[in-house]
């Protein structure tokens, strides 16, 4: 026989599962550490291909200038410059994606108890039929 | 009011009916208009500047995910970019792969606020979105509306100097790249905007979560108050030049816009309020509990007269 709050329950446990669950579901997969690594481990790559990119429109700006410098530049000084800025910019990059991406997994883990607590409610259901 | 009610039951039942149709529709409008926009402001590239590939492309984004519209738009505005000057395109391409790799993996969800926000800026109404995601969206959609501001004035900038781009000679590159790069750098009132924008949304998301009555209706009076004085302030400080009316009726629109969400999505019925209290093992709860305000759509019953009896 139908039973109308197996239906209730299914039905938003479904609804849950289509929309916000997918991602949480896929972020759950992961423990804690693992999921945030490899969020920071994405954060450096896409701040590294950006820095090298903004580096490179800076060149093209200074065009002119770094061309008739380039002798008398102090090509190790500028380096180390640039490496220290690189390294400030993409870490503080990094530890923005680790905040937000720890956000998004307390959220995710919250929302996921309370949906295996329903599957929980859920199997007990079918288990009193 | 009444009626009103059921109209919304009818139009959600209406929704909830035909969504299979309707989401496809809204997509395929959405897409429609964005890159009939582009075409219109921008139209350098003639073999994308027409009717039909605009409608390709909107059927396209008619089945995919709702992001796509982003994407589409974003290569529409780059291939008129290069139809113009390579440097135009060099320094769009810089501006939305800074977009799509920093900022848009925190606010996926809320992207396609992008492409509808430049839309809005040349209708003139642009002062609806922050309120609208205030009270929608959290307020990590800041970066998702800032991204819009963004990519409004660098394709104003490139619309209303064009004149300028389009004289300087073929062997000017580094000078059409530093005209193009100052401009967008040295925008005074697209910072003022951005920032009046971040400000709005986080006050109507901080005041609308309040535990108070008319929360919603208190945070979009907040928010379009607070907007109008970052605005009218930062005009003081950067000289922004910014409308003074124009804001003025934009914020009222944006405060009807407002009204009509909160109709939509938080209609409660506060005279009805209750306050209860309870405990169990490990709390206690003093909960409020707002009912909705709700209607039954009145059944339509059809009476058969016929002359047979």
């Amino acid at each position: 026989m139908i039973s109308e709050e197996r239906i209730i329950l299914m039905t938003r446990m479904a609804s849950y599962e289509d929309n916000e669950g997918k991602k949480n579901i896929a972020i759950g997969n992961y423990f804690r550490s693992d999921y945030l690594s490899l969020q920071v481990l994405k954060a450096v790559l896409c701040g590294t291909i950006v820095y090298f990119m903004l580096v490179g429109a800076y060149i093209l700006y200074h065009f002119e200038e770094l061309m008739s410098d380039i002798y008398e530049m102090d090509l190790m000084g500028t380096g180390k410059k640039l490496l220290t800025i690189y390294l400030i910019s993409v870490g503080i990059y990094a530890l923005i994606s680790y905040v937000v991406c720890a956000w998004k997994y307390h959220n995710a883990r919250k929302n996921l108890k309370h949906y295996y607590n329903n599957l929980r409610k859920l199997n007990a259901l079918y288990k009193t039929r | 009011m009444r009626s009103l009610l059921e109209f919304r039951e009818y139009l959600r039942v209406f929704y909830s009916k035909y969504d299979v149709y309707i989401k496809p529709a809204g997509k395929f409008l959405l897409a429609f208009v964005v890159l009939q926009v582009i075409n219109a402001r921008l139209g350098y590239m003639s073999r994308i500047d027409s009717v039909s590939m605009v409608l390709i492309a909107a059927l396209m984004c008619s089945f995919m995910p709702r992001n796509f519209v982003v994407i589409c738009a974003t290569a529409f505005i780059l291939l008129h970019l290069y139809a113009l000057s390579i440097e135009c395109a060099i320094v769009g391409l810089l501006l939305f792969f800074i977009m799509f790799l920093l900022f848009f993996r925190f606010a996926s969800k809320d992207t396609v606020v992008v492409a509808i926000l430049p839309v809005l800026f040349v209708m003139k109404i642009p002062y609806v979105i922050p309120v609208a995601m205030g009270l929608l969206a959290t307020p990590v959609s800041a970066v998702s509306v800032g991204c819009g501001v963004a990519v409004y004035y660098f394709l104003h900038f490139i619309t209303e100097n064009e004149p300028a781009l389009t004289a300087m000679g073929e062997d000017d590159m580094m000078t059409r790249f530093r005209f193009i790069v100052d401009g967008l750098l040295a925008n005074k009132g697209m910072l003022v905007l951005i920032i009046a924008f971040a400000i709005t949304i986080a006050v109507v998301y901080i005041v609308r979560r309040l535990a108070i009555n008319y929360a919603w209706t208190i945070a979009m009076i907040a928010g379009v108050l607070v907007q109008l004085v970052v605005l009218l302030f930062g005009d003081l400080v950067a000289e922004t030049g910014v409308s003074i009316a124009g804001v003025i009726l934009g914020s009222v629109l944006a405060l009807a816009v407002g009204k009509v969400l909160e109709f939509f999505f938080f209609n409660l019925d506060y005279p009805r309020t209750e306050k209860v209290q309870f405990e169990d093992d490990e709390y206690y709860y003093y909960v409020k509990a707002v009912p909705k305000v709700t209607v039954t759509t009145p059944e339509k019953r059809v009476k058969k007269i016929s002359s047979k009896q």
